[in-house]
């Protein structure tokens, strides 16, 4: 083998491996800031989970911390936040942080009074803690169907609500302006309750359109007011739509109510082309010699006869026939949904819509 | 050389006889040309009309194209007569191409010399666009030499030419006209000549009706 080829094939493959490694690092630098940011608000979390298991508490609660700092997108979902306050609520109370932990632990039971935790992974003095604190925080959480039609007095809107501890409540239907309208409950609540309006008000009539809300109070043993939950209500009166309405026809269902210029532009290329051919070939093929003006003859005829056959497809012009065939098939589809729409108003005589909003919770006074 | 091209040739003839019928045009035409010779440093101009005729055989995706045109080029001095034909085989690859190959020669007779004959085989190619349908098309027509010679003097020579216009049909009619414009150029290989003809014809022809 010549020495000097071994030489060069040596050369060559360590400059490769040096692309190569370059390459790698130009990817992983690429992709290193994505990784981060997919870890971040959960990684944070497990993160800090281990170091509570670790009993590396400072850590533990600086990570948690950081974990529920996160917002928007990339902030926890919903039952892993609760994790999070649980693990932070463990951790300040093993610090001797006794107050930052009630305060935790509050945060917890009103974000998810049905939250219980693992009796595996916390220790006994965290669990009757966290029991405590719920007990002595009494709150109610609201779930809704989001969008519903009910037929006044025959039928009712079912509200759920879900409670931190047994304690008393009273729910009442009341205008946006917060005027009561009529109680719907007003007792004990223990784990959950399902609340009915039938969609009449206290005198047995129907509301007006407008805005509501079912407002849930929460109370004490002294029969203070320590907690308010207020869902809003959107009422809308008969216009629930019980059969879809049919689309508008599609656009592959349309004839082309104007000529299109396509054709137009085909037919007029070849006589553009060759009418620049004509011009311009003498200058290609017989380089060095003064072409006579004759050939401008030929060139023009040929383009204006191209011209003519654009202009004989009448680009742009409507097609009084498939503007009427279009006409018909859009009257039919007006046809269908004003049936549609009346139909629908049939039915919907008598009917209520309601679409319910996101639950807010409301602390007139710290318990 | 010539010998590879006559294969090559014939061996288009022969599959063209594997194909159906063979179908014929005819045409008749005439036109202006204006032929410019350079030697050296002497140039000269002459124009004059060019008559002549053409025949085109197609046979499925075969065609053969034979013309052949005369006349006489004059200046305020001197004129020629002239004579031209070429005979070519051609192969539609598309409706709108035409692959064609064969010879085409020009002859120019002057009184008192002895003749002066360009012969070139050429390689053309042949596009068509359709301007309104089976009545009007476009046509534009690229050939460059292959191999070619001059007798006089004799040497090889080169060159390349197109061509371009307009043919109309008339509705169920056999009879159709083509207005063309082209050129060409014709140059010895001790580069001290060059002959280049410009010419504009009109055509009529006859192509029976299936």
């Amino acid at each position: 083998m010549d020495p000097h080829r071994l030489e060069t094939d040596r050369r060559m493959t360590r400059a490769r491996s040096s692309l190569a490694l370059l390459a790698a690092l130009c990817l992983l630098g690429l992709a290193a800031p994505h990784a981060t940011q997919a870890q971040s608000a959960a990684a944070v979390l497990a993160q800090g989970a281990r170091a509570y298991e670790d009993l590396e508490l400072d850590n533990a609660a600086g990570l948690l911390r950081r974990a529920l700092a996160f917002r928007g997108a990339d902030a926890l979902a919903p039952r892993d936040a609760s994790r999070a306050l649980m693990y932070l609520a463990a951790t300040e109370l093993l610090r001797e942080h006794t107050d930052s932990a009630r305060a935790v632990a509050r945060r917890l039971v009103l974000a998810d009074p049905r939250f219980r935790p693992d009796e595996l992974v916390f220790p006994p003095q965290v669990l009757t803690f966290y029991e405590g604190v719920r007990r002595a925080t009494p709150a109610v959480l609201a779930r809704a169907p989001a969008d519903t039609a009910i037929r006044p007095g025959a039928e009712a809107l079912t509200v759920r609500l879900f409670a931190s501890t047994f304690h008393d409540v009273t729910a009442t239907l009341a205008t946006e302006a917060g005027r009561a309208l009529r109680t719907l409950y007003a007792g004990p609540i223990g784990d959950s309750l399902d609340v009915h309006w039938n969609g009449l008000d206290s005198t047995g009539a129907a509301p007006p359109n407008g805005r509501y809300s079912i407002t849930v109070t929460s109370l004490d043993r002294q029969r203070r007011v320590v907690r308010i939950l207020r869902l809003p209500l959107e009422v809308t009166q008969g216009r629930v739509d019980t059969l879809s309405h049919p689309p508008p026809p599609a656009d592959s269902l349309l004839l082309p109510e104007r000529q299109p210029m396509g054709p137009g532009l085909r037919a007029l290329a070849p006589g553009a082309l060759a009418g620049v051919a004509i011009v311009v070939l003498p200058s290609v093929v017989a380089n060095g010699e003064d072409a006579s003006a004759a050939r401008f003859v030929v060139g023009g005829s040929v383009t204006i006869a191209g011209i003519a056959a654009f202009l004989s497809h009448h680009p742009g012009k409507a097609i009084p026939a498939n503007v009427a065939k279009n006409r018909a098939v859009r009257d039919a589809w007006r046809r269908e949904d004003a049936l549609v729409a009346s139909r629908n108003a049939e039915r919907a005589r008598g009917m209520i819509g309601i679409r319910a909003g996101a639950p807010v919770l409301l602390t007139p006074e710290a318990p | 050389m010539r010998r590879a091209l006559l294969l090559i040739f014939l061996g288009f003839a022969s599959a063209a006889q594997a194909q159906t019928r063979w179908n014929v045009s005819f045409g008749i035409g005439g036109g202006s040309e204006i032929a410019r010779s350079r030697i050296d440093t002497t140039r000269e101009r002459v124009s004059g009309l060019v008559l002549g005729g053409e025949a085109v055989a197609t046979r499925g995706k075969v065609v053969a194209r034979l013309r052949y045109g005369q006349g006489r080029v004059t200046n305020d001095t001197a004129g020629r007569d002239v004579a031209e034909g070429e005979a070519l085989l051609g192969y539609k690859a598309r409706p709108w191409l035409t692959v064609w190959f064969g010879p085409h020669a020009r002859t120019f007779v002057v009184p008192g010399q002895s003749d002066r004959r360009w012969l070139q085989w050429s390689g053309r190619v042949t596009a068509r666009g359709t301007l309104f349908p089976e009545r009007v098309e476009s046509f534009v027509e690229l050939w460059q030499g292959i191999t070619g010679s001059l007798n006089r003097p004799a040497e090889s020579a080169t060159g390349g030419g197109a061509e371009a216009g307009l043919v109309l049909r008339l509705a169920r009619r056999p009879v159709w006209g083509r207005l063309a414009y082209r050129v060409e150029q014709g140059r010895a290989s001790g580069g001290s000549r060059r002959e280049t003809v410009e010419k504009i014809t009109l055509t009529v022809g006859y192509t029976p009706l299936r």
